[in-house]
């Protein structure tokens, strides 16, 4: 349900959107657009009307059964976006040996000597194939460049 | 041309171009395992180091690390959820749900073992193909091209999940991956549609942070969940028989593994359609199969003929998209378009020269495909037990390794963060698919086939109006979607009926 309604919601942006757009560049969205807000629309009403005993099986993997909504769930977002803000504001270089230790002491809770040596050999490889050899330009994380 | 074609082949046994082949082998089979790096990335960096080769060594070379991107990248799709390459994502559905239940081995196997055959099966069509392909290239015009990317997503909707209500999310998902494709400026207008006022969305949303985030995330989160190892453990000893029975499920399904390679090699060889439609079309063919819904809904946990048709598809692409970038100077994908600039590069023109004077150096193309595959596959056999007791590791070790090169992977494709907050917000989207029940391949196909199938109407519609409808071939790609759509809610009704 909560899917559909944002699809519902996206769709309608969409269409009302690309109204205002020349014809050329209007088409396709129009044409996508409108009857994505109708499937849509029809997918939320079955939601509502016939609500589902069972979950439909669709030719993918099944989440663990522990995994539903629980709070290992939000722990793992939490990792997830804990990381992504070391990137923003360390940068590259340092967010990764930083969160790889940290993840092995506290959600492992492995020993210091893995924890360490697992620590240096990622950011070996790190930087040793991403930076020295590929020359990928990593951007100095936000804090640092304030700082300096 | 049988003489041409043994010139060839002694061309790339030369020492020297048999030394660049391996080099290119070697450089490849780890780009593809990497999630961050791409394979068209990888050959356009390589470009500049062929000047001083002659023609067969750079192509050994060039062809040598494309051919078995999309085998390796098949191994870390099946091993971590990870799509390795985004021509390899497909092969997560099934053989990342293989390796989860301990059949990891089993999994490796098939996709070698397929993607063999598909290399081999393109090779041939390349060297079949070159004489007849003007005809069939020529007969698919713009119309005909629009068509054939609804047809593949009505034929992957439809087949996708289960029932009607299974199709309607099927065709739902397959809808927003084609409106998400119009994000960015409009190529015909120069309009910049939906960018949310930022300059990042203006190239429209790119697919490997996309991929990354719709598959690895959830696989990710769920992991970390679980708080076990990807597979509980592996059968004592089973791994090499496992594989095993992965090669002989491969000969087990032939005819599905040859069919697949031809769907593949035909993707390849129309330009525009792009790599990493051929897998889940493919994979969309391999669903077919199953002889009831029952055996259907096996597909997505586990099922092996889910592992060998885009193994295979994956793999006879680049035979495929060979075909008009030697004859006819069209790339047939991103990869090719790179590989062209390597012709003019050596001083060759593509076209009719390329198939009389250069014959033995077109042959040693088909011949350097052949031998990289063989030599990949050897080599990833070797190593099959390291490979799939990888998935045996604590899962606490590996998910900080999995997340560093999600992240590089995602951020590399513009340098930039958005990059990483697109795989974020389409992590989310996935996890919340697969919560619900939604399939995810029509989605990725959707997207994928947008910007294709929008110009392909666009260019249609300017060129015939309403006429292209009317188009014999057109028709024809019409009432396959209608087939495709109408068969499985027949199927289910029946079954309803029955019961």
């Amino acid at each position: 349900m909560a899917l559909a309604a944002l699809i519902m919601l996206a769709a309608a942006y969409g269409v009302v959107t690309a109204w205002g757009w020349p014809e050329k560049a209007a088409l396709f969205p129009l044409v996508i657009g409108i009857p994505l807000f109708c499937l849509a629309a029809v997918e939320a009403a079955w939601s509502l009307l016939r609500p589902e005993r069972r979950q439909t099986q669709a030719m993918d993997f099944n989440l663990s059964a522990e995994g539903h909504g629980t709070r290992r769930a939000a722990m793992a977002v939490g990792w997830m976006l804990g990381f992504f803000a070391a990137i923003v504001l360390l940068g590259f270089p340092l967010a990764v040996p930083l969160f790889v230790f940290l993840y092995l002491k506290l959600q492992g809770r492995e020993s210091w000597t893995l924890s360490l040596v697992m620590t240096a050999a990622v950011w070996g490889i790190f930087y040793g194939l991403f930076d020295r050899l590929l020359h990928l330009p990593f951007a100095a994380g936000w804090l640092l460049g304030f700082l300096r | 041309m049988i003489e041409a074609l043994f010139e060839g082949l002694v061309l790339v046994l030369q020492w020297k171009a048999l030394a660049f082949m391996l080099l290119g082998i070697g450089l490849g089979f780890w780009v593809g395992l990497l999630p961050g790096l791409g394979g068209a990335t990888t050959l356009a960096l390589m470009l500049p180091f062929i000047y001083t080769m002659q023609p067969v060594e750079a192509f050994a070379f060039l062809l040598g690390m494309h051919a078995v991107v999309a085998t390796t990248g098949d191994i870390t799709s099946v091993l971590f959820g990870v799509p390795g390459e985004a021509t390899a994502a497909a092969t997560i559905l099934d053989g990342h749900a293989m390796a989860k239940k301990g059949e990891a081995g089993r999994a490796l196997g098939a996709v070698l073992a397929s993607s063999l055959v598909g290399a081999l099966v393109g090779a041939l069509a390349l060297a079949l193909a070159i004489p007849v392909v003007r005809p069939l290239v020529l007969t698919f015009g713009s119309p005909e091209l629009f068509m054939l990317a609804i047809v593949g997503i009505a034929f992957i909707a439809s087949l996708s999940a289960d029932g009607t209500r299974g199709m309607l999310r099927g065709f739902l998902a397959g809808g927003l991956g084609l409106a998400l494709a119009t994000i960015g400026q409009d190529p015909q207008a120069g309009v910049a549609r939906y960018t949310l006022g930022t300059l990042y969305l203006w190239q429209g949303l790119e697919l490997v942070p996309v991929l990354v985030g719709i598959f690895a995330i959830p696989e990710i989160i769920d992991l970390m969940v679980r708080g076990r190892s990807i597979a509980a453990q592996l059968p004592a000893g089973a791994v090499t028989t496992g594989a095993w029975e992965g090669v002989k499920d491969t000969f087990r399904h032939f005819w599905l593994t040859i069919r697949c390679s031809l769907i593949g090699t035909f993707i390849g060889i129309m330009p525009g359609i792009g790599g990493s439609v051929a897998q889940w079309l493919a994979y969309g063919h391999a669903t077919q199969s199953a002889r009831n819904a029952e055996e259907r809904k096996g597909f997505g946990q586990g099922d092996v003929r889910g592992v060998l048709g885009p193994g295979a598809a994956n793999n006879s692409k680049e035979g495929g998209s060979l075909i008009p970038t030697v004859a006819f100077g069209v790339p047939g994908s991103t990869a090719m378009a790179i590989l062209l600039g390597g012709f003019f590069l050596l001083g060759l023109v593509p076209g009719p020269d390329m198939l009389t004077r250069h014959l033995p150096v077109t042959f040693s193309m088909v011949w350097t495909i052949v031998l990289a595959n063989v030599v990949t596959v050897l080599v990833c056999f070797l190593f099959l037990n390291r490979l799939a007791r990888l998935t045996t590791v604590r899962g606490a070790l590996l998910i900080p390794v999995i997340m560093v090169l999600v992240f590089i992977g995602s951020y590399t494709s513009n340098n930039h963060y958005g990059d990483i907050v697109v795989t974020l917000i389409f992590g989310a989207v996935g996890y919340l698919m697969v919560l619900g029940g939604w399939p995810r391949a029509p989605f990725v196909l959707g997207l994928v086939l947008g910007k294709i199938a929008e110009n392909y109407l666009y260019i249609s519609m300017a060129r015939y109006d309403a006429d292209w409808l009317t188009r014999p071939v057109v028709l024809v790609l019409m009432a396959l979607a209608a087939v495709v759509i109408v068969y499985p809610v027949l199927q289910s009704r029946r079954k309803v009926a029955r019961a």
